[in-house]
């Protein structure tokens, strides 16, 4: 059978398969093809033998079967304990099936791995650190992605995202030269405010290269404008690249593992062009994952590292106050209820849990600081991670899945969540629109610039 | 029957396990890849190894990890079974006895009574473990015949072990039977589940690695199990 | 002077009294008037859904939909239209102070027309998380003068003959007084300055003594005259005058004494968050009572 006109195993890769695809509102044609969307058994489970290696053929036969997975997973716990919503369950049947089948399956299977690996799991990581094999079923899951998006089986936003990328080198149809126009026009609205501010963009070895989410550009500029004010205030010599400016990767959540790599390889070629000591990504939790954490290895560096010390916007922000970098005005430190979100992807997943305490320490007045339970490593995906967020097909599962971070967040009893990461900031602005609970949530930036003292040489001289 | 579960296939069913043991974990590590895995192993070996240790020895502790503390019943009842499990096989008295006659030396052996009470916990624990499986939903749902299987594959020996000991019935009968039920387990371990014996261990240090290397080991204090 | 005008609209009855200043305008000067609305804004992290302003129904966007929101825009504005000449619609997805100021960058106008607040409604699709209305952030930031149309009364631009300009001596009062100039010149009309003493306890931290009161009024008068008579050659008709009491309702009270027909200040707060957005500057609360167009400045 022929393959659909938007619904195929060609990831998109030009400008106007891009533009026809958004034009499938809502992809409802894109859905449809998918119900006769054939599967290439042959290159399923080629595809397996090569890349399905050590761990992950011990993780799928080695599981006992314990089921100790299962409180530890927040779908599971949110869906009323039901037992499909098992880690192990989710795994076995999807990847494991299609491994015990050496890639025969058919379309209404691959329907249900779609459903599974993007509404029943954000690839948070919790259940691997429960299961006492260490099986990482986000992982896996993750891995199962990659050979959906291969076969076609992807939802619609995510095949458009991952065009994206290829395409524009970003989430979103934002240029370099719109990326650059838009800085520029930021710095030029606030240089009153702040005399002497500026962007400097492809400055060769400066201290900082900063890297941003395209949707700042696009919808939320302001957040640009902070982040040059708090680079200007603390006296850093930093730079924006014109080329590899966006550190997000929405071709990871599609499983486009191509993408990803030309996603990465873009950021890094600035990196080496312009040579910083550091990379200074923003605040966005999977951008860091993605860039920092996976990029290496998609760009095939055995060092795990990329190119140049890369660092998340909130060690930064950490440094910047411990050192003095920035100072707070101790009089304007926040005084309600707040606590903080951790992150999966740079908590759990990458061991910042102290940084962000650190900072929270110095912009919240003591005793105001709550936090939430369980938090750290072991706190709770915020319900929209891994482009649950961004689906719409699976919106009322990903309504239900934020649930759980209403609850925690009521319990802590705050009214403010700090909330350093694009993904989780969407979540629970979603939550308080959908379950109304009356919190308020914000990124550091604002609320660091709400309280810092501007050094009297920068101070604006009325 | 006797000499023969005693003589060749004692070695044949030892040979077995050790060796297929072997294979698996040599394999295992083997077919680790670096970039498939996205864990630079080779680059950080240091880091690496403390992460295997602690992702390693902090499970091995009861109530050691917040999983364990979670599930405080599975926590009793798994430590139940395997303490004995690995314990009883590998210092018991009566064994060692044997082992000694067999290769010239032997380990160090269990207190009897301690032996009696961890063989119990065994076969209590088992009993729970089978329970739960029946009782609770997440955990019926995971479950086939082939748990079952391993259960009793497993247990089997300590039952009739303690038959044995017990001397009730017919004394030569059930010796007979633990030591063929204890040969079966061994043959069964490198090619079942079983084989988590060392692939547990091989697994946690994987999982180790990727979390000190990759995954925030070198940020801060480590994963927090 | 307005060859470019760009007219930020809700289009609904909110704006109908902006809108008939800006098409008034628009026909006067025989300028290019742009029709620019924010139909949604951004949800969904990376999605295309879109909420819309108006439904405050989620939409999937999509070129059917914007035509079908273009066409809308057409339908309120029949009858204006109808008369107007050089006029072009434009859409755009975001949150509205962005967009417009986007808009403005690109367009280059040479003023912004808006209408006033569209208030604090619990169910408008601008989250909590945003800070400032809309109309603060564009007078702050806008590369060109706007000009709010607040009241119906305040809804005309035909015949001027009286603009009055009120200043706090800032600099950004001095662009504003520059721009006054040009506008009284041009249009021929008479210019009044007036500056308002604060004599509000809040902000003295104590109440002054009527001597003090006019001791300050002869001040402010001496720098009225030191720092913009000397601007004011070519206009033949001006005043000016200080009065104390709380600065935005004199301003008004001054406008309204004079038969003002246009309002021109500097809109110059730094913050747009906290304890300010709930008090709102003096130009705010002026733009919200004045019975007059109200034009800001801030650059």
């Amino acid at each position: 059978m022929p393959e659909g006109k938007f619904c195929n195993k060609k990831p998109v890769e030009t400008e106007e398969e891009l533009k026809a695809l958004l034009g499938d509102t809502g992809g409802k044609q894109y859905y449809e093809e998918m119900k006769s969307l054939e599967i290439d058994s042959d290159l399923l489970w080629k595809t397996i033998q090569n890349t399905l290696k050590s761990r992950l053929k011990t993780w799928l036969e080695i599981c006992a079967h314990c089921g100790m997975c299962a409180d530890s997973c927040f779908l599971y716990l949110i869906n009323n304990r039901d037992p499909k919503q098992v880690p192990a369950y989710k795994i076995q049947s999807t990847l494991g099936e299609i491994v015990k089948r050496q890639g025969k399956v058919d379309n209404d299977f691959m329907h249900m791995v779609m459903e599974m690996a993007w509404s029943k799991c954000t690839c948070c990581n919790r259940c691997g650190m429960y299961c006492p094999h260490g099986i990482d079923m986000g992982i896996m899951f993750g891995y199962l992605r990659g050979l959906c998006y291969q076969q076609g089986f992807v939802p619609w936003e995510l095949k458009i995202g991952a065009g994206m990328h290829r395409v524009y080198r970003a989430q979103m149809d934002v240029t370099d030269e719109d990326f650059v126009e838009t800085f520029e026009w930021m710095v030029e609205e606030y240089e009153e405010d702040y005399p002497g501010l500026e962007v400097p963009v492809d400055k060769e070895d400066a201290d900082i290269m900063y890297t941003v989410n395209a949707r700042e550009v696009k919808h939320y500029p302001e957040d640009l404008a902070e982040a040059a004010i708090l680079f200007h205030l603390a006296g850093e010599n930093w730079t924006v690249p014109s080329k590899g400016w966006e550190q997000t990767s929405l071709a990871m959540f599609a499983g486009d593992w191509a993408a990803c790599k030309m996603q990465v390889e873009s950021v890094y070629a600035a990196m080496e062009r312009l040579r910083p000591k550091r990379m200074v990504g923003t605040e966005c939790g999977h951008a860091h994952r993605a860039t920092v954490v996976e990029g290496p290895y998609w760009a095939g560096l055995e060092s795990g590292q990329a190119p140049v010390p890369s660092i998340h916007y909130v060690e930064w922000l950490a440094e910047a106050l411990r050192e003095g970098k920035l100072k707070i005005d101790p009089a304007k430190r926040l005084k309600r209820p707040v606590t903080l979100q951790d992150s999966c992807n740079y908590v759990r997943n990458h061991g910042l849990k102290a940084i962000t305490r650190e900072i929270m320490s110095y912009i919240v007045e003591p005793g105001y600081f709550i936090e939430m339970a369980p938090n750290k490593e072991h706190n709770y995906c915020c319900g929209g991670g891994g482009g649950f967020n961004g689906i719409g097909l699976f919106r009322p599962q990903r309504n239900q899945a934020l649930i759980t971070k209403r609850d925690q967040i009521l319990n802590a009893g705050a009214n403010l969540v700090i909330a350093p990461c694009h993904n989780c900031w969407d979540a629970i602005r979603d939550l308080e629109e959908e379950y109304k609970i009356g919190i308020e949530w914000s990124f550091l930036k604002p609320v660091v610039i709400s309280m810092v003292e501007i050094p009297e040489h920068l101070k604006l001289q009325e | 029957m006797y000499d023969f579960l005693t003589g060749p296939m004692f070695w044949l069913s030892l040979g077995i396990c050790l060796i297929g043991m072997l294979v698996r974990f040599v394999l295992y590590f083997r077919g680790l890849n670096w970039q498939m895995d996205r864990v630079a192993y080779k680059a950080y070996p240091a880091q690496g190894l403390k992460g295997a240790l602690k992702s390693i020895i902090q499970w091995l502790i009861p109530f050691g990890t917040h999983s364990w503390r979670k599930q405080p019943f599975m926590t009793v009842i798994f430590f139940g079974f395997h303490i004995g499990a690995v314990l009883v096989p590998l210092f018991l008295l009566a064994h060692n006895l044997f082992l000694e006659e067999k290769i010239g030396f032997s380990l160090v052996t269990l207190n009897p009574l301690v032996a009696d009470i961890l063989t119990w916990a065994v076969i209590v624990s088992a009993f729970f473990l089978v329970l739960r499986r029946i009782a609770l939903p997440e955990v019926r749902i995971l479950t086939t015949s082939y748990d079952y299987f391993i259960i009793l594959i497993s247990v089997a020996p300590f039952i009739t072990g303690l038959l044995a000991r017990y001397e009730v019935g017919n004394y030569s009968f059930w010796l007979t039977l633990h030591i063929l039920c204890g040969e079966a387990l061994l043959i069964a371990i490198p090619f079942t589940k079983l084989s988590h014996i060392v692939l547990f261990f091989a697994s946690r240090a994987q999982l180790g690695m990727d979390y000190a290397i990759k995954r925030g080991g070198m940020q801060g204090k480590g994963m927090a199990w | 002077m307005f060859k470019k005008i760009l007219f930020a609209t809700s289009a609904t009855e909110a704006s109908d009294h902006a809108a008939r200043v800006a098409f008034n305008m628009a026909q006067a000067y025989d300028a290019q008037l742009y029709l620019f609305h924010v139909l949604g804004v951004p949800t969904r992290g990376f999605s295309q859904v879109v909420l819309d302003v108006k439904t405050k129904e989620e939409v999937v966007l999509d070129d059917e939909y914007i035509a079908w929101v273009e066409e809308e825009i057409k339908v309120h504005y029949t009858k204006q239209l109808e008369t107007a000449s050089k006029t072009e619609i434009k859409v755009a997805i975001g949150f509205p102070h962005r967009e417009i100021l986007r808009a403005a960058r690109e367009l280059k106008p040479d003023l912004i027309v808006m209408g006033g607040s569209t208030g604090e409604n619990d169910d408008s699709v601008y989250k909590k998380s945003l800070v400032g209305t809309t109309l603060q952030r564009v007078a702050k930031a806008a590369p060109c003068p706007v000009l709010v149309v607040n009241r119906p009364a305040a809804s005309f631009w035909g015949g001027m003959s009286n603009i009055v300009f009120g200043t706090d001596f800032s600099k950004a009062s001095d662009a504003a007084f520059k721009f006054a100039i040009r506008v009284a010149k041009t249009l021929a009309c008479e210019l009044h300055i007036f500056h308002a003493l604060d004599i509000g306890s809040v902000h003295t931290g104590r109440i002054l003594t009527q001597d003090e009161i006019e001791t300050k009024i002869r001040e402010s008068i001496r720098r009225i005259r030191g720092r913009y008579l000397p601007g004011m050659s070519g206009i033949e008709d001006y005043s000016f005058e200080v009065w104390e009491g709380i600065p935005y309702i004199e301003v008004v009270k001054y406008a309204r004494e004079n038969h003002a027909d246009l309002i021109v200040m500097a809109h110059h707060t730094h913050k747009t968050s906290g304890e300010d957005t709930r008090l709102g500057s003096n130009i705010e609360q002026v733009i919200v009572r004045a019975g007059c167009p109200v034009i800001s400045i801030n650059r």
